[in-house]
């Protein structure tokens, strides 16, 4: 038996194992939180490195913590690198850890031998962290002090014990402890498990084979990702778009992004984006560095283990105290949200100059950050946060899908029986918007109508959201997408129209009205075939009225029949023939 | 009195027929009919008769992949126009599900296929709240005209969901009453009628998938029923359900929603009856077949159940994909899967390196070795160059194999790695040991079970070929084959009970509770259990009613099953909650004494018993003989070792091996590894131990 190819395949059976390591410490995390956060939207991740702080394998699930765990990993241990065996570091400072606030980080060395071999590391999206909002994602924050409590790398856990002090310290700092130290218990917990993992194997192969099967799926992705870069053309493309305000501000802030593909190296160049600003969507250099992980994996091949690897062949330029690259103390707590959603929808579309055939128009393009909270009629506070999907962009050969999250976001949402159950508002629809998927030959995703009533006396709405007054734009010819509208219905039936960032108080029997942005279409609608317009008129995706007056489709709208030849002589006439 | 199980798989039909009065098993297997299932049951049925037509048949178990492949879109199984009504301002909640991306990185990523259409999901004025009280009534006018609408469609099932019917029923209640009055031959599903919990997308979503097998589920268990009558088969025809019950022909064409995952339940409810047998109460059951591999848990003799299932989604890594296919909220037995069986297909990708699976060349073409045309190397060529497998014939020398075919395409995998065809098998064999390792983990370790504690019992054609290898990784040190192993999941149907569920949403805090109330509700689902169960002729005497309850704590958004005691009082309360707080320490390593416990739905599973196949114990002793000897290759050893080859039907009682041996039969090879030793037992069980 050959030595050398008898090493291959233990490498095989190593590489899965590590990788099945980081699921299996993420799915320790999700169960053993307490916060529904954590429980059932997912919203953490885990991973494992080697001792030379490269990322070998990781269990994520929201896009946003993709690439920032490495940035944090690297950045924590730069500041506080004197681990012993049993401690973990904690820490949430954006400009370390590279995420906003509620993210907590924890990082733990793994020690073999009294050597360190590896570290284990996970990131949690806490419900609070104090500051001057619950929840810590105020819309209006002009400072990072507003939004929270900062904590820098600390030695939360000492030789295997929670440090009390310093668990007190936090615990006094936000609004509901107990649930943030349940949620801390399950990130050691977490740990700890990797740890095992990773000692198992190092004991049952050798450190040297673990290793090299560490070498070997860094190298196999970074393999895997050149050639798929090898296939795009060599060249620079430009891109940008905008964030229509800030929060404090009216001004659109400006994204603007250069990549260039050069010898089996990919660049990316944000110089020309807009200065950091005066309100929450700057985004920590984690964040905007998980967009563009988030994208290069999309756009090469999900199937790729990710690790440091498949970021090899990145070469950044993000200029310092631009909006994607902040400075303290300027406030984040929306640049995870917001501002990576905008940051994705530019790399989109500068890879569609590069990757025509691969790259659908924009989704909705945010998130709809909404978080009600007051007292009900028996005076008992309550709170809750949501996010809410829309349409996402057409693609060459298929439509947009609707009603979806998009990008950068992933979670799901609550069921209105447990909204109405727990909260004081009744739920008056929850639907696709007609109309609002951008025409094209491939139709944009239809946007959301979700809306409800206020049941208690009052209550205090907060909206983070954007594509309010920027429309997702279409690729290839196809038109954008609707427009998100947030709308308060008082109890008189007068209709107010809210801006997508603001903070306002409701009454009994007033109802919000919220709707998200559609897809942007991809291709000329003129060129989409009748019998899809026709089946989504049927379905009511689109109003029978559009259909002839963007997509040149004539119905009969009483035989609900195509009807072909006005339909050519339609088209051409639009098309100028 | 005779008892017949057939499993109808997707590449063979397998029948174990259970003679009462002598204590015996026949077993046969033939290739399935893909087109119409049925075909392939009433052959395996005449090919038996033909033989044993003098014994009276007591029943017919059946497990089909029916409802399954309909979903799958299968072609030949076209699902019928279905609508669906719901409360105003929500028929788009089923479209949207979760909101979220089955496949985050995936650009081109696409929901599952509506199974309704959106121009056939109606909506009508009504609503009521979480606490049940009707706040707009059932607009029967509005109502009337959406029926008109629908029987001028062609719409042949109705589902209907409305917001907060978990709370109360009344609505949906009477809008079926309304349907089935109207249009006789209507099939109607009403979403607290088929799993009444909170959470209205999964309800929903289950009332439709309900809906759509109904009407496909009904003609092909009417068809069967009627074509055994015409070859003079009387006996009733049950079907086993994804729980691990049976149901009449009948209660499962009025909910075929819980026959979807029929066939792989009964793999695991044979491993627990073989487990109750022979005193093994922990077990993990593995199943290996032709495409893929299957592991379930089976704790205190009883087979871990979930009720989050979605049915004809994905499966990545051995997990379901969520969001990839139509959520079922029904008691399933827990499964995980990977693409690996003895048909599966080894490549090299992109970047040079060896991948198993997902592809499979199934029973036909099946593996290059087969002869009938597929020149890629399969997992079972690879067992077949390293010796594992008969050389010359299989199926007890009823097929012959090319064991030139299994070189041949080895060495085309073997060049692309630059390695000899053996280095190119055994690496095949160890990728697909660490898949399959990988599956028993999930099930396992992840659910919180130490493996070591639990006992293996493993069956399916493949399985017995990896036992040992897969047993060494998890460090379990007892393995069960059973005598035919390939036959072992149809054996299941024969010993199984009849099962029902049934589920009652509440989403009350603990202090709220009317305790009356739960009891009733309890009381009620009951009386439902026990009409359903007369009316598959159960007696009295053979009915039990088991009780449980769903708690969380409040805010949380999984809940715990746990028992409840009857009658349900104020002392079974505090013990529930006293059972719910060290469960949640188990499972999730905390409890929480002070937080308020809320309770989200009661349950009852209402079990007919019926007796179970009794294997006689044999006391005879025989010396072993083996037939022959071939080299083989064992991975530990790295190295070939001249290896004795025994006939399995030449094992009796008390016979012991040693390893390296390989035991040959006619539906399975079991190959046992150097340090293990083989007992056969008085069920003629193989028992390995290391």
């Amino acid at each position: 038996m050959n030595a050398l190819k008898r090493d291959l395949t233990t490498i095989e059976v190593i590489k899965g194992a590590l990788i099945y390591a980081a699921e299996e410490m993420g799915i320790a995390l999700k169960k053993s939180a307490y916060s529904p956060n954590i429980k059932e939207r997912m919203d953490h991740s885990c991973a494992i490195f080697d001792s030379g702080r490269r990322l070998i394998a990781q269990a994520e699930h929201i896009p946003v913590h993709l690439g920032s765990m490495t940035f944090a990993v690297r950045e924590g241990l730069r500041y506080r690198g004197d681990l012993e065996e049993g401690d973990m570091l904690l820490f949430n400072d954006p400009y370390i850890s590279g995420t906003h606030l509620p993210d907590l980080t924890l990082v733990a060395p793994v020690f073999y031998k009294s050597d360190i071999v590896g570290y284990v590391a996970n990131k949690a999206h806490h419900t609070d962290i104090g500051g001057k909002t619950p929840g810590s994602i105020a819309g209006d924050s002009t400072e990072l002090y507003q939004e929270g409590l900062i904590i820098p790398p600390v030695k939360f856990v000492k030789e295997g014990e929670i440090d009390e002090e310093l668990s007190n310290f936090i615990k006094v700092n936000v609004r509901t402890p107990e649930v943030q130290m349940g949620d801390l218990r399950a990130q050691i917990a977490a740990n700890n498990l990797g740890i095992a993992r990773l000692i198992e194997l190092i004991e049952n192969y050798g450190l040297e084979t673990v290793q090299d099967a560490m070498n070997a799926v860094m190298d196999y992705s970074e393999r895997r990702v050149r050639a798929e870069l090898e296939k795009m053309p060599e060249g620079t493309y430009t891109a940008s778009d905008f964030l229509e305000d800030t929060g404090n501000e009216e001004n659109p802030v400006e994204i603007k992004v250069e990549i260039a593909i050069k010898e089996g190296n990919i660049i990316f160049d944000y110089e020309g984006t807009s200065k950091q600003v005066n309100g929450p969507v700057n985004a920590p250099l984690g964040v905007t560095i998980a967009g563009i992980y988030f994208t290069l994996v999309s756009v090469t091949d999900p199937n790729i283990p990710i690790n440091d690897g498949c970021f090899r062949p990145i070469i950044l330029n993000i200029p310092k105290r631009c909006l994607l690259n902040p400075e303290r103390p300027a406030p984040v707590a929306g640049g995870n949200v917001e501002t990576s959603q905008r940051n994705v929808d530019v790399l989109l579309k500068a890879f569609s100059q590069i990757i025509p055939e691969r790259i659908p128009a924009a989704g909705q393009g945010t998130m709809n950050n909404v978080s009600l909270g007051g007292l009900r009629e028996d005076g008992t506070p309550w709170t809750f946060y949501e996010t809410i999907g829309g349409g996402s962009g057409g693609r060459p050969g298929s439509d947009g899908v609707d009603g979806v999250h998009v990008n950068m976001t992933n979670t799901m949402n609550t069921p209105i029986e447990a909204i109405e159950a727990y909260y004081p508002i009744r739920f008056e629809s929850y639907s696709l918007r007609p109309d609002s998927g951008g025409a094209g030959e491939w139709r944009g995703g239809c946007g959301i109508v979700r809306s409800w009533t206020l049941l208690s006396p009052t209550a205090t709405v907060s909206i983070l959201a954007e594509r309010n007054k920027i429309r997702p734009w279409g690729l290839n010819g196809g038109s954008p997408g609707a427009a998100g509208e947030y709308m308060l219905r008082r109890a008189d039936g007068s209709m107010v129209k809210l801006p997508s960032k603001c903070t306002l108080r409701v009454y009994k029997g007033e109802t919000l009205l919220i709707h998200t942005p559609g897809g942007g279409g991809y291709g000329s609608p003129l060129k989409r075939r009748p019998e899809y317009v026709l089946k989504d008129v049927k379905n009511g995706f689109v109003t029978i009225g559009s259909a002839e007056r963007v997509y040149g489709v004539v119905i009969n709208p009483l035989t609900m029949e195509l009807n072909l030849e006005e339909t050519e002589r339609l088209r051409s006439k639009m098309r100028g023939d | 009195m005779i008892r017949i199980g057939i499993d109808v798989g997707g590449t063979f039909t397998d029948l174990v027929a259970f003679d009462e009065s002598i204590g015996k098993y026949f077993n046969l297997k033939i290739p399935s009919v893909p087109r119409d299932p049925s075909d392939g049951v009433l052959k395996a049925l005449k090919t038996f008769l033909e033989s044993n037509n003098d014994k009276p048949v007591r029943m017919i178990v059946h497990a089909t992949t029916i409802g399954t492949n309909a979903l799958f879109g299968q072609i030949d199984l076209e699902l019928k126009k279905t609508a669906f009504i719901t409360t105003r301002g929500f028929r788009d909640l089923l479209e949207i599900g979760r909101q979220r991306r089955a496949e985050v990185y995936n650009l081109f990523f696409k929901r599952p296929p509506q199974l309704v259409e959106r121009r056939h999901r109606y909506e009508v004025e009504e609503r009521i709240d979480h606490m049940g009280r009707v706040l707009t009534p059932l607009n029967l006018k509005e109502l009337d005209e959406i029926l008109e609408d629908i029987q001028k469609e062609g719409v042949v099932s109705v589902a209907i969901g409305f917001l907060n019917s978990y709370a109360n029923q009344k609505h949906e209640i009477e809008a079926s009453g309304r349907v089935a009055n109207r249009f006789e031959k209507f099939y109607v599903s009403a979403s607290s009628n088929i799993s009444n919990e909170y959470r209205e997308y999964e309800r929903f979503s289950t009332a439709i998938v309900n809906a759509v097998l109904m009407p496909i589920i009904d003609s092909y268990l009417s068809r069967l029923c009627s074509s055994l009558k015409e070859i003079g088969l009387e006996a009733p025809l049950f079907v086993m359900q994804s729980n691990g019950g049976l149901a009449t022909a009948e209660v499962a064409s009025r909910k075929p929603s819980s026959i979807v995952e029929s066939g792989p339940a009964a793999g695991v409810i044979a491993s627990a009856w073989l487990g109750g047998l022979i005193g093994e109460e922990s077990i993990i059951s593995f199943d290996m077949g032709g495409t893929t591999a299957k592991a379930g848990t089976i704790c205190k003799l009883k087979p871990e159940i979930v009720s989050d299932y979605e049915v004809a989604g994905k499966v990545h890594m051995g997990r379901l994909v969520k969001g990839s296919g139509y959520p079922v909220r029904l008691p399933f037995i827990d499964l995980a899967e990977c693409s690996a069986g003895g048909g599966t297909i080894a490549s090299v990708d992109e970047a040079g390196v060896l991948k198993v699976g997902p592809l499979s060349a199934g029973a036909y073409p099946g593996p290059a070795c087969y002869g009938h045309g597929n020149t890629q190397p399969t997992i079972t060529d690879a067992n077949l160059i390293l010796g594992r497998l008969n050389q010359r014939v299989l199926l007890g020398g009823k097929m012959q194999i090319f064991p030139d075919y299994s070189r041949l395409a080895f060495e085309s995998l073997g060049e692309k790695l630059s390695v000899s065809v053996e280095d190119a098998a055994e690496s095949v064999i160890r990728i697909a040991n660490s898949m399959m390792a990988k599956i028993l983990r999930i099930v396992s370790v992840e659910r919180g079970f130490d493996p070591r504690r639990f006992t293996l019992i493993v069956f399916g054609g493949a399985g017995p070929m990896h036992a040992c290898a897969l047993a060494e990784e998890l460090r379990i040190k007892k393995i069960v084959i059973p005598p035919n192993p390939g036959m072992f999941s149809a054996l299941g149907l024969l010993a199984s009970d009849f099962f029902h569920d049934f589920v009652k949403g509440i989403m009350k805090t603990v202090d709220e509770l009317e305790i009356d109330l739960i009891e009733n509700s309890f009381l009620k689902m009951e009386e439902e259990g026990r009409m359903t169960l007369s009316s598959e002729g159960i007696e009295p005497d053979r009915m039990r009613f088991l009780r449980m309850i769903d708690l969380r704590y409040l805010g949380q958004s999984y809940e715990l099953t746990v028992d409840a005691q009857k009658p349900f009082s104020s002392d079974a309360l505090d013990s529930a909650i006293a059972d719910f707080h060290s469960k949640h320490r188990d499972v999730y390593g905390y409890s929480m004494k002070s937080e308020k416990v809320e309770i989200v739905s009661i349950r009852v599973r209402a079990i007919g018993e019926i007796p179970k196949p009794l294997l006689r114990k044999k006391l005879t002793k025989r010396r072993t003989q083996k037939k022959e000897e071939r080299r083989v290759f064992f991975e530990g050893l790295e190295s070939w070792v001249e290896t004795p080859i025994y006939e399995r039907g030449q094992l009796t009682t008390g016979c012991e091996i040693n390893g390296p041996a390989i035991v040959e039969q006619y539906d399975s090879t079991s190959v046992i590894y150097p340090d293990w030793s083989a007992v056969i037992d008085a069920y003629d069980n193989i028992i390995l131990k290391r």
